[in-house]
């Protein structure tokens, strides 16, 4: 998949935003939006936000787990544990760069966030090459990775699934019975 | 990027019908009349028993089935204890590439032959592809790298390579400029859907 289907999916979530309009509710396929008032907060989903944003029609409230302590907290956790740790977000990194990248100025200590969620998915992409890499060095056929976001494992394909296609072809190359080959051939 | 497969050979592919081309040495164990000319320094008709040849995997193999074995064969030295200690040492110091383009390719070719060593093969190409799976995900991840570095991967590892970097440049540029327009998969532009003006056309 390429990056921008991910975060094309990663729109979907759902982002506060305060109007400066009203309007009636939208119907959509994926559900009612609104109805807008004002200054009234309502829930939109991100695709929706980043237009009216662009069109000054409303301002951002960042998602709840946008904010740095919180985050902070989050990467210590991150970096103590030996496993993945489970992310405020499954679209973390897609979301973050959307909202940040249209509202900084609506989010407080967009600048502080942006670098914590850059260490956080620095930091997990390490984590993922060094299990990746004793995934293949092992003999296991499988393996579990919990927690692991869209975008974290879109990064490892098509790199890890091509790369264990081929040791699989290389590990059953010797076990084809050679007599069934000659009988077809005659 | 469109959905992509990884390798796998097939009547059509074009590094299948390459790596069928390398040689293995063969020694003639029967007499085989007429054939003299494939040997070209020996001026008799035939082909003596005993005589050494080089022949291509495609046809070494068929002759060398284990009901009438015509020719015996050797394994090539790079599948051998020589070669197979140094990569035990360090596979990822090799420059596989010098050693054969082909050299996973033709190995998997090799195991398939009833020969003692050729047993060992297999298990020489799964350590060598392990442990230097980390090499060619690292290059393909670190976009410092020279492009050009795939040349001295063998041609399963290269592909490998080309894809792991395709996907990463992709991810870079995103990072850096956002996302841009998705566009229609080959898969659904390709689709052949009868268009509604042909339909109308049809009907009246």
């Amino acid at each position: 998949m390429d990056p921008n289907e991910v975060e094309f999916l990663g729109e979907k979530q759902l982002v506060t935003i305060i109007p400066s309009f009203t309007f009636n509710q939208i119907h959509l396929i994926s559900g009612s939006i609104g109805p807008f008032r004002a200054g009234l907060p309502t829930q939109v989903p991100i695709w929706l936000a980043v237009n009216l944003k662009q069109q000054q029609k409303c301002r951002i409230v960042g998602q709840e787990w946008m904010d740095a302590k919180l985050l902070i907290d989050v990467k210590d956790e991150e970096k103590t544990s030996k496993f993945f740790t489970k992310m405020p977000s499954d679209h973390y990194m897609d979301e973050t760069l959307m909202l940040l990248g249209v509202a900084p100025e609506d989010i407080p200590q967009a600048e502080e966030i942006r670098t914590i969620v850059k260490d956080l998915w620095d930091i997990r992409m390490s984590k993922l090459r060094t299990s990746v890499d004793a995934f293949m060095k092992s003999d296991s056929a499988f393996a579990k990775l919990d927690h692991l976001t869209p975008m974290e494992i879109n990064c490892i394909r098509p790199s890890l699934p091509h790369a264990l296609d081929q040791r699989d072809r290389i590990q059953t190359c010797g076990s084809r019975p050679r007599d069934s080959q000659d009988t077809q051939r005659s | 990027m469109s959905l992509c497969h990884s390798y796998m050979p097939n009547y059509f592919s074009i590094d299948d019908i390459l790596s069928s081309q390398e040689r293995v040495s063969c020694k003639i164990e029967v007499k085989l009349p007429g054939l003299g000319y494939l040997d070209v320094s020996s001026e008799s008709p035939d082909l003596q028993s005993g005589t050494k040849l080089d022949l291509p995997h495609w046809l070494a193999y068929p002759m060398n089935s284990r009901t009438h074995p015509f020719v015996s064969i050797e394994v090539p030295k790079i599948y051998k204890e020589a070669y197979r200690e140094i990569l035990t040492a360090d596979a990822c110091a090799v420059a596989l590439n010098k050693w054969s383009c082909y050299f996973y390719e033709f190995g998997i070719h090799l195991a398939q032959y009833e020969h003692s060593d050729c047993n060992l093969i297999q298990d020489l190409l799964l350590q060598a592809f392990k442990s230097r799976f980390r090499l060619v995900m690292d290059w393909a991840h670190n976009t410092g790298t020279d492009p050009t570095v795939g040349l001295q991967l063998p041609i399963l590892e290269r592909k490998l390579f080309l894809t792991g970097r395709k996907s990463r440049c992709l991810l870079i540029s995103w990072l850096k400029e956002g996302g841009g327009s998705i566009e229609t998969s080959e898969m659904v532009a390709n689709h052949k859907k009868r268009k509604r003006a042909e339909l109308e056309d049809e009907n009246t």
